[in-house]
């Protein structure tokens, strides 16, 4: 390729045209064009021809489609005609040209915002459609879904990519820990498993075992997270004896065990949620238990390295006695923001914490006297909170709402009470009939798109900010 | 594919060879160009290959786009979702692509056993539901209905519906998208049938010592044979008999059993019969139902020299229908009392009670028959076992690091799963479960119509 440009002995100008006849129909345009596709593009080796050549490159495929794909080399966005060919189509043909990945970043979601957002597809597999667990694999949008012992894959294009069965009954917790490797747990069988989902094998297993503790045997997997180097999966024995195992993500061998608890009280549960906060180096674990007297539980912050706890908190019990008897409901970590959201579980308030600043009573109580925010459903029982782009999205019952910061407004904490107002807003993402479509039990945010399972309803729902200019494929 | 003409590296002197590859055709007024090889894509005797002496085709020029696209992509592309699928259908018969066509859109490679939904009703006119389903690999299939065998063609058009001599048929086979094999429990000989034109091309039968007519139980093929049970009417003698498939000559006769006195075991006749290509065995099952419960046997034949390799007898827990996979090297049976799947090793053929349930292994057997008209069929790398009005699916999970059983071979884990979505489960109970291209047939209880189950298909 390379002698092939030194032959020709003025060498080509960016602005030089480029011809080339695809299926018999004549394209004319610049050598920048062609060549923004990438230097691996099928379309830039073909321009590395000496320009003297009058006869233009025969490419024998469909000149319709191709005129779409030259249009998002030219203007970067796909034209309106890219409507009438379908998303795979479209992926396979620049596949053909080399050039996927200029297709990906005009054909993936805008930017995506709380405030302004809209279901645009539910995922449906074809069969046991009732997610038990799900996770947005990575940032390019795609999902893989654990539904009745298998786990179906979709990728940026929410196109069906594999189903493959595990031999679990009951996946509860999934997560993607290398491209193609998930980490799966079940609360009915014991161990940790891992899988190739492209290879539909099983690769491995890692189990909590202690030859020296007879109580701990079948060890169940409760939460996974990931960090760069490591998975941490919480496992939970019938006798309620629990750990965080450290996993080496490379070896899938143990590295170390966090905190092993007798699970005898709430404030030694096994953690339900963890999440790592990776510029800080801390694995946040939260356990959420819920009983005749309402909630209890903790929060509990790690250092994996030393296997030390860094802060925690128990409720009920630590906090202003104001908040007494309205311990937490879910907690979630914003990873980029460094800050921890609780959502109380009687009076459904939201309140955060900076992870930076941790005290004895860290939290500050939102408000938000938005009067078109009506608390329908006194109390936040059944809430689940994610976050993702900045913004907290808590789940209420049905209902799916939205807190986003107000841009340049301080924080005033008025006083004793914790309660500060207008720092946050709240609003609804949903409109009043999608909350009828069943209680929210998950929400995750991935490649600008917000993914919502709910209690007995098939499928996952996929929300993406609209962006009226750009086609937006809707299936 | 070679789409590219003209990446050469010294271009002056190929100038004259990359003008001879492309080909330009107008089509109907408008040009298209493509390459010599793409052409010859379509086959040598499809009009495609032979474009080039003829520059101009008095044809619609968006239909012919369509199928010089699935001659570049191998797919059919989305815009052809603006046209019938009869269109596209004449359109390539015109121009001699239809297999091209086919293997886009009913392909046995594209067969996703997790993706099946339940997608199209093919309705039967009368008033009889289905009693057998018979398909071809690409997906035709012929389904009989009372006395009447009505045909689809692998486009899901139906293509005729003929009489029979039977009042119903029992066994049913597709030799080829027009050719089948019928036969009955209650009427003498195996026909088979011409069904585009609706006549009887050959009646076969099988006679034993006392010359009286016999009835089929079981009709099943090989590449090469064409099998079938015999019963004689009077039920003392029976027989596998072996025809050869295109000449449908009698190549030889195998478990031919005459029975004198009480012996049940040699009274039973085989009533399924399946062709173990990786083996090179024939599977013959059949059971008898009786007062003391059921018996029956699965019997492992070697045609070539009529002897019986392996042979199951079934005497508790009995099967009530068996299938076998050459794909999981493995027999896979329903227990009629306990309703369970169970699972046989081909590679550990002939050790005594080789069963393994994958079910609920602890369920009492108390003398329920739980299992009675459940259907098992295997296909590709799963089995389908149809409960009542539900199809569960049997998955071989591949494990990493699996133990290794006494025996030596290694332990095997299947899992299951219901198929369909909430809206598809249940319904009446299902009577057959068939496959062919990409696609499953399931027949209900009391339903005149055939469910066709698909995974989308790109295109259409």
């Amino acid at each position: 390729m390379e002698d092939r440009t030194s032959q020709s002995a003025p060498g080509p100008h960016p602005d030089d045209r480029v011809k080339l006849n695809v299926g018999g129909k004549l394209f004319e345009t610049t050598l920048s064009t062609v060549r923004s596709g990438g230097p691996d593009s099928l379309l830039a080796v073909l321009s590395d021809r000496p320009t003297h050549d009058p006869n233009p490159v025969f490419i024998d495929r469909d000149p319709e489609i191709f005129s779409v794909l030259l249009s998002l080399l030219r203007s970067n966005r796909l034209p309106s005609t890219a409507r009438r060919f379908s998303k795979q189509e479209l992926a396979d043909e620049a596949l053909y040209y080399g050039i996927e990945s200029r297709l990906k970043s005009a054909m993936s979601p805008p930017s995506f915002s709380g405030i302004d957002a809209s279901v645009v597809a539910t995922i449906r597999p074809a069969s046991d459609g009732l997610p038990s667990a799900f996770t947005a694999a990575s940032d390019d949008g795609s999902v893989w879904i654990a539904h009745g012992g298998q786990i179906s894959s979709y990728d940026w294009n929410l196109i069906p990519a594999s189903t493959i069965r595990t031999h679990l009954e009951d996946i509860t917790s999934i997560r993607r820990i290398w491209p193609d490797i998930a980490a799966v747990g079940s609360e009915s069988a014991a161990g940790l498993h891992f899988y190739d989902i492209s290879g539909g094998r099983h690769v491995g297993s890692t189990h909590w075992s202690d030859p020296s503790d007879p109580r701990i045997y079948k060890a169940q997997v409760t939460a996974i997270s990931d960090s760069l180097s490591s998975v941490f999966a919480s496992f939970d024995c019938p006798h309620r004896e629990n750990c965080v195992l450290v996993i080496d993500k490379s070896t899938l061998q143990i590295a170390s065990e966090l905190g092993r608890q007798s699970g005898g009280s709430a404030k030694s549960m096994v953690p339900g949620k963890l999440t790592w906060l990776p510029e800080r180096g801390v694995l946040v674990a939260s356990s959420v238990t819920s009983g005749a007297f309402g909630c209890s539980g903790y929060i509990r912050l790690w250092d994996p390295r030393s296997g030390e706890v860094v802060w925690e908190t128990i409720e009920p019990g630590s906090g202003r006695s104001s908040r007494f008897g309205d311990s937490f409901a879910d907690v979630d970590v914003d990873v980029d923001e460094w800050t921890l959201f609780k959502i109380c579980s009687k009076s459904g308030d939201l309140a955060m914490a900076d992870v930076r600043n941790l005290g004895d009573d860290p939290w500050v109580y939102l408000n938000d006297k938005n009067p078109s925010m009506i608390n329908r459903s006194e109390g936040g029982g059944d809430s689940v909170i994610h976050c993702y782009k900045k913004q907290a999205f808590v789940g209420r019952e049905g209902g799916l709402e939205v807190w986003s910061r107000v841009e340049g407004s301080e924080n005033r904490v008025e006083g004793e009470s914790g309660v500060c107002e207008g720092l946050y807003r709240r609003n609804f993402v949903d409109k009043l009939k999608d909350s009828e479509r069943g209680i929210i039990k998950k929400i995750e945010g991935g490649g600008n798109r917000l993914f919502v399972s709910r209690e007995n309803a098939e499928g996952i729902e996929v929300w993406e900010s609209s962006n009226s200019s750009a086609a937006v494929l809707i299936t | 594919m070679p789409p590219f003409a003209g990446l050469d590296s010294n271009p002056a002197p190929t100038r004259t060879k990359r003008d001879s590859n492309i080909v330009t055709v107008d089509v109907g007024g408008q040009i298209f160009q493509t390459t010599q090889q793409t052409l010859t894509l379509g086959g040598p005797k499809s009009l495609f290959s032979r474009v080039s002496e003829s520059p101009f085709i008095d044809r619609d020029p968006e239909l012919f786009s369509i199928l010089l696209s699935l001659l570049r992509t191998g797919n059919l592309p989305s815009r052809a979702k603006a046209f019938d699928l009869q269109d596209l259908i004449d359109e390539a018969q015109f121009y001699g692509v239809e297999p091209l066509l086919v293997n886009s859109l009913s392909n046995p490679a594209q067969f996703d056993a997790f993706n099946l939904e339940k997608s199209l009703v093919l309705p039967l006119n009368g008033r009889d539901s289905p009693s057998a389903i018979a398909t071809t690999p690409f997906g035709s299939v012929h389904v009989a209905h009372g006395s009447k065998i009505t045909s689809f063609d692998w486009s899901m058009r139906r293509k005729s519906t003929v009489l029979t001599g039977f009042t119903a048929v029992d066994s049913l086979l597709a030799i080829s998208p027009s050719l089948a094999a019928a036969g009955a429990t209650d009427f003498s000989g195996l026909q088979i049938l011409d069904l585009e034109k609706g006549f009887v091309r050959e009646s076969l039968n099988w006679e034993n010592v006392t010359r009286s007519g016999s009835t089929v139980q079981g009709i099943g093929s090989s590449p090469e044979f064409l099998f079938a049970s015999f019963e004689s009417g009077r039920r003392n003698s029976n027989s596998i008999m072996v025809y050869d498939l295109q000449s449908l000559r009698p190549a030889t006769e195998i478990g031919h059993c005459e029975i004198y006195g009480a012996d049940i075991d040699s009274a039973i006749p085989a009533t399924k019969l399946n062709w173990v290509s990786g083996y090179g065995l024939l599977m013959a099952s059949g059971s008898h139902s009786g007062p003391s419960g059921v018996f029956g046997n699965i019997k492992f034949w070697d045609i070539r020299s009529g002897n019986v390799v392996w042979e199951i007898k079934e005497k508790v827990d009995c099967f009530s229908d068996v299938s076998v996979s050459d794909d999981l090297s493995g027999i896979f049976k329903v227990g009629v009392n306990s309703g369970e799947v169970f699972f046989a090793d081909l590679r550990n053929m002939g050790a005594e009670n080789s069963w393994v349930c994958l079910g609920d292994g602890r369920k009492v057997v108390n003398g329920k028959k739980e299992g009675v008209g459940c259907k098992i069929e295997s296909h590709g790398n799963q089995v389908f076992c149809s409960k009542g009005g539900d199809i569960e699916l049997w998955t071989e999970v591949m494990m990493g690091n699996s133990k290794k059983r006494e025996d030596g071979l290694e332990e095997r884990v299947f899992r299951k799963n219901l198929m369909g979505r909430v809206k598809d489960m249940g319904g009446s109970k299902i009577t057959n479960l068939a496959f062919g291209g990409n696609k499953m047939f399931v027949s209900r209880k009391d339903q005149q119509n055939v469910e066709v189950w698909q995974s989308s298909v790109r295109g259409y």
